[in-house]
């Protein structure tokens, strides 16, 4: 039981695919005329059958106003970490602070290394992915007159400029499943970003939940400063059911305010790349959810 | 030195974030909106991403795209070194598909090392980074080339890939341009460069006569041709009402480097400046920096047309021929027959040859594999006549393609030229109230379909959304909803086509009321249409039964009561029977069944009746709306390989007879798709002369597909007495004979004279051959017998 009382957002995960690129823009669209808060895409940069994320996310920002954007999450082991900090930051200043950076240690090896990227283990991917982060706010912390040094195995600076500063404080979600990217999150991240589909049950997010906080006050951090989203899956149906977001609307509304109050997730991005159900997920479930769960906080 | 290349001129951008100053982050982008209603053709923005003061230049680029409309853009240059060469090729293709086009490369291999480390970036030797350079284009222009097969593999000393996937190709054939200064770039841009961004002011004049020179040399020494090289200036200077100093360009300078002062002074003194930059010194891009709005649009109003006139004037005096040279690796696998260098310049920019990036999505279809050397892909109906008069001209083949369906179409060839009229496929309402819908040849049937469907309408069209309206509405449209509405085509108010010589006509009932005729069912014979005009149905939710029978005790049974049940359903009902051949002893027939309401007990009395005939092995049905049923999946291009085998025969009725004998078919082995469907109902309401498509008394359309020709044509030719004819759009035999089966000989009598008048010259003969095969005296023996 545990509710670390964010306001409540809901998103969209949009596949990327270059075979319908009216078709991305269309979902985009959709999402931000439902309500929705944030719009989200997978990043591959190995799958040939997608679009650039970063590239889609800096056009799709200047054609939307008001929705935030994300990458979910973006692959570190094929960006350079300072050049990223300084693109987050850039499309943060061009977008009137609508950018959130998800980002994520690597997973797929082999069509990594095929790019040209570099194999890390496991272990190793998740200090790289430190390194990554500690660069990054590094840059982004234009006031800091220090000079910057991040002497790391896999990422180095030294010296480098810092800024410029996003143009709010843009939140680094990881996506993340083993305790060791859930420590990390505890020290040094602002989100948990988890899909739903990988999750063996309900019960993991409330495990991973205590390894987070226990690495957030290890380092002295509120826990309740990491945002804990999920990207989820769903189908709506007439009929009620008794399995998680198949169902109507309202039988919905009543699992992630459940999720939400029991579970202390803030935030729910919802795959699947369809318009009529992302609408109805922006226009009537979120507003229902958002309504129990502030009448039961 | 004038290369002859077309002009371009633009604004070279800096992409101060605004963050230290408190400016605005937008400044940039405002700058290039500015320069884009200015009228230039192209905005630059340079890329330093160690500097705090400076956007990413790669997110503003994108930025910059998305809030434009059709101004060019380009880094100027990117530093390659901060990137990952793979994913740098992944993100300029997304930039160019999402720009509709509009990227162009500039890229440099790194300058400012001290601070480029600081960020991390290992430090390399000016000449290492030459060689790290000419590696990244390596990778950008392989992994681009998804005509080539297999992943990518390079195992260069800087830059490696092992595996990486190809692809996606971006819209359109990106120019690679190379910031140089020293000698080692300046020979990688004469092997490998479209174009070379001069360093910028005076400097980079200074080296314009020796780095021409330098580039040129390399350029032969690789056996290109220098004329394939863009060289583009970045100049400064403002527009002070009177200079000092008149820095007009003298031919001495030119004939040694060239030592310009700035450009300052009125408009007329920058043209003086420019002109013998361009037809003396090769340069073909102008871009002014600076930032200054005022500046940009003074340069865009008063510098630009003057230069471009003035040039024009001297081009002209010195017989200099202007026009894009392309790279070598293009011109090296052109074809033979085709006068790549005529190809009108409307269509010059979107067409697609071997050796292009893009040719890996466009030369193929859905069924057929093919090798075109030229695929022209004309945006307007004036561009699709320029196509045509152009191309036959030429003595190879012509296919005209909408969406890459064709069975019978061969909207693809083999050195030939394609003329693609994809890019027009606006769909409009014109009226509500008749219901009259325009809709454009390159629109598929699942678009037509979800169009439609906030209207409440539909148009029967098939049973696949990826088809094109253009191959489909000239030829017929067996549908879902042929029952209950008829033919595509008996939907046609009006057509739009250009003809063989060029000419654009309009076809109706009243105007030229003969050509209208024969647009519907043989059109592929007697122009390219350029836009239909339909009246659509009324029609809300539809039923959606899929009934499928375990029918191996008794195939011929089955199918004779399945035609009987269907032929008593009411019109609402259309069926379309799908079988292959037995499977582990095991035969199964697949019906698909579409009725038009959306009342559950109708669409459960309508399935009942065909679900009775025999034992059910699965069953599902639905109500929902028409265009679920045909949505299309993305275009991405097509990449079959081979050729389609497909007969056709038009069926009164499942007879016992006929039944045997499909069961034989089916038995043989020779087919793996076999399909009836059924017509009737309302495709029987028009009179047999009111169209092309004569063949309307025929209950059913059937349809078998195989390997090869040689295994199923003697089983299907076994068959055809019992056919009244053949749906051409089905059918792949080449022989003669097929002809009077797709056309009656009242039909094609009528369609030859329309032929002879129309395209004398047969034009138009990727379909079926109208002009050949029968003689046409056995056409009028035969119009005699019929009459
Ligand atoms: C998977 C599949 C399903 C099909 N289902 C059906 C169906 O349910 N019902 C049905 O009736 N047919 C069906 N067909 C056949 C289809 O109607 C024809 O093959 C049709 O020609 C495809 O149209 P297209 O524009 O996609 O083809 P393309 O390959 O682009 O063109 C085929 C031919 O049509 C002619 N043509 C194309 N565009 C024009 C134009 N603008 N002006 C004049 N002539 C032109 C040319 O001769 C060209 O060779 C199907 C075909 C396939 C491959």
């Amino acid at each position: 039981m545990t509710d670390y009382g964010h306001d409540l957002l809901f998103g969209s995960f949009i596949t990327p695919t270059n075979q319908d690129i009216e078709g991305v823009l269309e979902l985009t669209r959709v999402s931000e005329a439902a309500g929705l808060d944030l719009a989200t895409f997978q990043d591959h940069p190995y799958q040939a059958a997608f679009l650039d994320t970063w590239t889609l996310l800096s056009y799709l920002a200047s054609r939307t106003d008001r929705i935030r954007l994300a990458g979910n999450v973006i692959n570190l082991p094929l960006r350079q970490p300072a050049v990223l900090a300084r693109a987050v930051a850039s499309l943060d200043l061009l977008s009137g602070g609508r950018i959130e950076l998800g980002l994520g240690a690597g997973g797929f090896w082999d069509p990594i290394v095929a790019m040209g990227g570099e194999r890390l283990s496991a272990g190793e991917s998740v200090r790289a992915l430190a390194e990554g982060i500690e660069i990054i706010r590094g840059i982004w912390d234009a006031d800091n007159h220090t000079r910057l040094v991040v002497d790391g195995s896999f990422h180095r600076v030294d010296g480098a400029k810092r800024g410029p500063a996003p143009a709010h404080d843009v939140g680094i979600w990881l996506g993340a499943l083993k305790p060791r990217m859930l420590r990390l999150i505890g020290r040094s991240a602002d989100g948990w970003l988890p899909s739903l589909g990988y999750l063996k049950g309900l019960q993991q997010i409330a495990e991973s939940n205590m390894i987070i906080d226990d690495a957030a006050l290890a380092a002295g951090r509120e826990p309740a400063a990491i945002r804990r989203l999920l990207n989820i899956n769903g189908q709506l149906s007439a009929q009620p059911s008794d399995r998680l977001l198949v169902g109507p609307p309202r039988q919905w509304a009543e699992q992630l305010a459940a999720l939400a109050l029991e579970y202390g997730v803030s935030a729910f991005i919802l795959a699947g790349d369809d318009r009529d159900t992302l609408a109805l997920f922006g226009q009537e479930i979120a507003p229902a959810t958002r309504e129990l769960v502030a009448a039961e906080r | 030195m004038d290369y002859g290349q077309p002009l371009s001129f633009g604004a070279t951008i800096s992409p101060r974030n605004g963050a230290r100053a408190a400016g605005d982050p937008l400044a940039p982008v405002v700058l290039a909106q500015r320069a884009e209603r200015a009228g230039l053709d192209l905005v630059t923005v340079a890329d330093h991403p160690y500097q705090p003061d400076f956007h990413e230049t790669w997110t503003l680029l994108s930025w910059i795209a998305g809030s434009t409309d059709r101004i060019r853009i380009a880094p100027n240059v990117l530093n390659v070194p901060m990137r990952l060469p793979t994913v740098v090729a992944r993100a300029a293709a997304s930039l160019d598909l999402l720009s509709d086009g509009r990227l162009e490369l500039g890229l440099g291999a790194g300058h400012y090392w001290e601070a480029m480390s600081a960020m991390g970036i290992k430090r390399l030797e000016s000449a290492e980074s030459v060689a790290a350079l000419a590696e990244a284009i390596e990778i950008l222009r392989d992994l681009w080339d998804t005509s080539k097969p297999g992943p990518l593999h390079f195992a260069g000393t800087y830059h490696r890939a092992s595996g990486a996937e190809r692809g996606p190709a971006p819209a359109h054939r990106i120019q690679i341009w190379i910031g140089a200064a020293g000698p080692r770039m300046l020979d990688l841009i004469g092997r490998v460069g479209d174009g070379w961004v001069l360093p910028g002011g005076t400097a980079g004049l200074a080296r314009l006569a020796d780095g021409n020179r330098r580039i040129d040399r390399a350029a032969v020494a690789a056996g290109r041709d220098p004329r394939e090289i863009r060289r583009v200036l970045n100049l400064t200077g403002s527009f002070a009402p009177s200079s000092a100093v008149s820095s007009a360009v003298s031919s001495e300078m030119l004939s040694g480097p060239f030592a310009l002062e700035r450009f300052d002074g009125p408009p007329t003194q920058w043209v003086e400046q420019l002109v013998p930059l361009i037809v003396d010194g090769g340069i073909s891009t102008v871009l002014l920096s600076g930032d200054d709005p005022a500046a940009i649009d003074v340069f865009a109003a008063e510098v630009v047309p003057a230069v471009r006139e003035a040039v024009a004037v001297e081009r002209a005096a010195r017989g200099t021929t202007v026009r894009v040279v392309p790279p070598l690796r293009v011109r090296a696998a052109r074809r033979d027959g085709i006068d790549y260098d005529g190809v009108p310049a409307t269509l010059a920019d979107d067409a697609v040859e071997p050796g292009d990036v893009r040719y890996g999505a466009v030369r193929s279809n859905y069924l057929r594999g093919g090798s075109p050397g030229l695929v022209l892909r004309p945006r307007t109906a004036e561009e699709i006549a320029d196509a045509v008069t152009w191309a036959r001209t030429q003595p190879v083949p012509l296919s005209v393609r909408s969406a890459g369906h064709g069975i019978s179409g061969r909207s693809t060839n083999d050195g030939g030229i394609v003329i693609d009229v994809g890019h027009l496929r606006r769909i409009e309402v014109l009226d509500q109230a008749s219901r009259r819908v325009r809709i454009e040849p390159g629109a598929r049937w699942g678009e037509v379909a979800a169009a439609l469907r906030p209207h409440g309408w539909a148009l029967s069209s098939g049973d696949s959304g990826g088809v094109g309206v253009g191959g489909l509405a000239t030829a017929g449209g067996v549908g879902f909803l042929g029952r209950a509405h008829g033919l595509t085509i008996d939907h046609v108010r009006a057509v739009e086509l250009v003809l063989a010589d060029g000419t654009a006509v309009r076809a109706t009932e009243d105007e030229n009321a003969d050509l209208f005729w024969g647009m519907r069912g043989a059109g592929f014979a007697l122009g390219i249409v350029t836009a239909f005009e339909f009246e659509v149905d009324q029609v809300g939710d539809v039923g959606f039964g899929q009934l499928t029978f375990d029918v191996s005790e008794d195939l011929p049974g089955f199918l004779v009561r399945w035609g009987a049940a269907v032929e008593a359903s009411p019109r609402d009902t259309t069926s379309f029977l799908t079988m292959g051949p037995p499977r582990a002893g095991k035969t199964v027939a697949h019906t698909m069944n579409v009725v038009d309401s959306d009342d559950p007990d109708t669409v459960i009395e309508r399935l009942q009746r065909l679900a009775d005939i025999a034992p059910l092995a699965g069953q599902q049905a639905l109500i929902l709306p028409y265009d679920t049923l045909v949505s299309a999946p993305p275009r991405g291009g097509h990449q079959a390989a081979g050729e389609p085998v497909s007969r056709s025969g038009l069926l009164e009725h499942v007879t016992p007879e006929f039944a045997a004998a499909a069961d034989r078919l089916l038995r043989s082995g020779t087919t793996y798709f076999f399909q009836i469907r059924a017509l009737g109902g309302a495709t029987t309401d028009v009179e047999p002369e009111a169209t092309a498509f004569a063949h309307r008394s025929a209950q059913f359309s059937v349809v078998a597909m195989g390997a090869s020709h040689d295994r199923i044509d003697p089983v299907w030719d076994a068959m055809r007495h019992h056919f009244s004819g053949l749906y051409l759009s089905f059918e792949t035999d080449q022989r003669p004979e097929r002809l009077l089966e797709a056309f009656p000989p009242a039909t094609l009598a009528r369609l030859r004279e329309l032929k002879r008048r129309y395209d004398p010259d047969n034009v138009f003969r990727d379909n079926f051959p109208l002009a050949s095969g029968v003689p046409d005296g056995a056409i009028g023996k035969a119009t005699g017998r019929v009459s």
